[in-house]
């Protein structure tokens, strides 16, 4: 059985070809505005597709405090094991 | 390392629109002198890029008004609603907009950005949820950000997707503000607001609706998308603003509620601003009149609004709405062929809107029409012809394709 953590990789790997097909898989420590040149808008898409594969809702203020992919995937995998975000 | 430099790559953005002629962006408007006519850079042009819907900005009636406040109240009020700001025609207008609605309360705002955050920051605090369309306009995200209640996200005109997360709440969700925009002001759409309504009942939610864009223009009435859609006694509050239909500057909320009235005491952004000035008060309330027995006005809206959509659509140009509405998208494939498509109807003497990322959905460039009641159908005609030249002389239509 998986963990919660490789769940949440895979929801993000598979987030990212839906919502940002153009990118691929980019580093996953990297500043998702500086870093890898995301705007406001496509955050928004892409992190819709992963609470889709997860079936979860993160709440906005989660995102506005996540800057890496890595960071988000913290994040989700203890709000999904019953943390706090 | 300058703070400035975070604005480096905007600052190159705005250069880039406002080479060679007029900018795109904030563009010089040189003089107004009626609803649809105005001077850009010299030249006369026909104003279709305005939010100026029922065409009242130069009504005598609202000006008269206006100059008569102005003249017997004074030219600001100088004070919060809280403080020194509550004047006589404050009130008349929150019970004349109440009344409009049949519902017990109101507030006035000095914004429609203020309305949306003072309402849902005022309404959801700690422990609530404020559920918004993916698509909202600024002002509701700022709200939810003033606001201390959880904000979450559901896709764009998807009840079905807004049903899921209220579903992951559970007996939380009786504590969850719905958020949803009677007309999304960038692609001109709507929401399918009869479902969206079914969900928020099922989950026992609170239903806000911003009809900003909506308002004077749907419904018998001019209320709004919701009197249009027949779901006025599902709603729980009405959002609205004074500066499109009702041609002022300004915002409002109504309720069902009684206990909006609350929300006077709790609103920072209500609170802690001056009250709108006697005459934008004065020229709103006689606006307000004449939205409501506004007939003649929708039917001219709305056939030049038929006429755009179906014109436009001939020509092959894709547009961001299937619905008509006020205001027509014209989904280009860059940013490069959407300011050429903005120059060359400001050159036929057509000023509309250049709409760009970030401030639109899914990465589209739009050449945005708004259209309004005082056009004429020659009017209408001047339109399609710039569209009729565009269509010939830049992108082939079928380039519209290539944005999904």
């Amino acid at each position: 059985m998986s963990s919660t953590r490789d769940r949440v990789d895979a929801a993000i790997g598979q987030g990212l070809n839906n919502a940002l097909p153009e990118l691929g898989q980019p580093d996953r420590d990297a500043v998702l505005t500086s870093g890898i040149g995301l705007d406001s808008v496509q955050i928004m898409n892409l992190v819709m597709e992963i609470e889709d594969e997860l079936d979860i809702s993160v709440p906005v203020d989660v995102l506005a405090e996540t800057r890496t992919l890595n960071e988000l995937a913290e994040r989700l995998t203890r709000m999904i094991d019953g943390d706090t975000p | 390392m300058s703070i400035f430099e975070k604005f480096e790559a905007a600052a190159r953005a705005r250069s880039e629109l406002a080479a060679d002629g007029p900018s795109a962006i904030a563009t010089p408007i040189d003089s107004v002198r009626s609803a649809t006519r105005g001077t850009i850079d010299g030249q006369e042009v026909l104003l279709a890029g305005t939010n100026n819907y029922m065409g009242l900005t130069f009504d005598s009636d609202v000006i008269k008004a206006s100059q008569d406040a102005l003249t017997s109240s004074g030219s600001g009020t100088t004070g919060s609603r809280m403080a020194n700001g509550s004047y006589d025609g404050h009130a008349a207008l929150e019970r004349e907009l109440a009344d409009a609605f049949g519902w017990p309360a109101a507030i006035v705002f000095s914004t429609g950005y203020q309305a949306n955050l003072g309402t849902l920051s005022g309404l959801a605090a700690d422990g609530d949820y404020l559920l918004v369309d993916a698509d909202s306009h600024a002002s509701i995200y700022d709200g939810c950000r003033l606001s201390r209640a959880q904000t979450l996200v559901f896709r764009h005109n998807d009840p079905a997707n807004l049903d899921r997360r209220l579903a992951r709440l559970g007996d939380e969700a009786k504590r969850a503000v719905v958020v949803v925009e009677g007309l999304y002001s960038m692609m001109g759409d709507q929401p399918p607001l009869d479902e969206f309504v079914e969900v928020k009942k099922k989950h026992g939610a609170w239903l806000v609706v911003d009809e900003a864009h909506s308002f004077g223009v749907f419904g018998k009435r001019g209320l709004g998308l919701s009197e249009q859609a027949g779901v006025l006694d599902d709603v729980d509050f009405i959002i609205g603003t004074f500066s499109k239909s009702l041609a002022g500057i300004g915002g409002f909320c109504v309720s069902r509620h009684q206990q909006l009235e609350l929300l006077r005491l709790a609103s920072r952004p209500y609170i802690f601003t001056a009250s709108p000035s006697p005459a934008v008060i004065a020229g709103t309330r006689v606006a307000l009149q004449k939205i409501v027995a506004g007939k003649a006005l929708r039917a001219q809206l709305q056939r030049n609004i038929e006429r755009l959509y179906a014109g436009a659509r001939k020509l092959g140009f894709r547009l961001g709405s299937d619905t008509p509405g006020p205001v027509a998208a014209i989904i280009l494939p860059d940013r490069a062929t959407a300011l050429a498509h903005w120059k060359g109807l400001l050159a036929s003497g057509v000023y509309a809107n250049l709409m760009i990322p970030p401030a639109t959905p899914a990465g589209l460039n739009l050449l945005r029409i708004s259209m309004s009641a005082a056009h004429s159908d020659e009017d209408v005609d001047q339109i399609l012809d710039g569209l009729t030249v565009l269509a010939a002389d830049l992108a082939p239509p079928e380039l519209a394709q290539a944005v999904s």
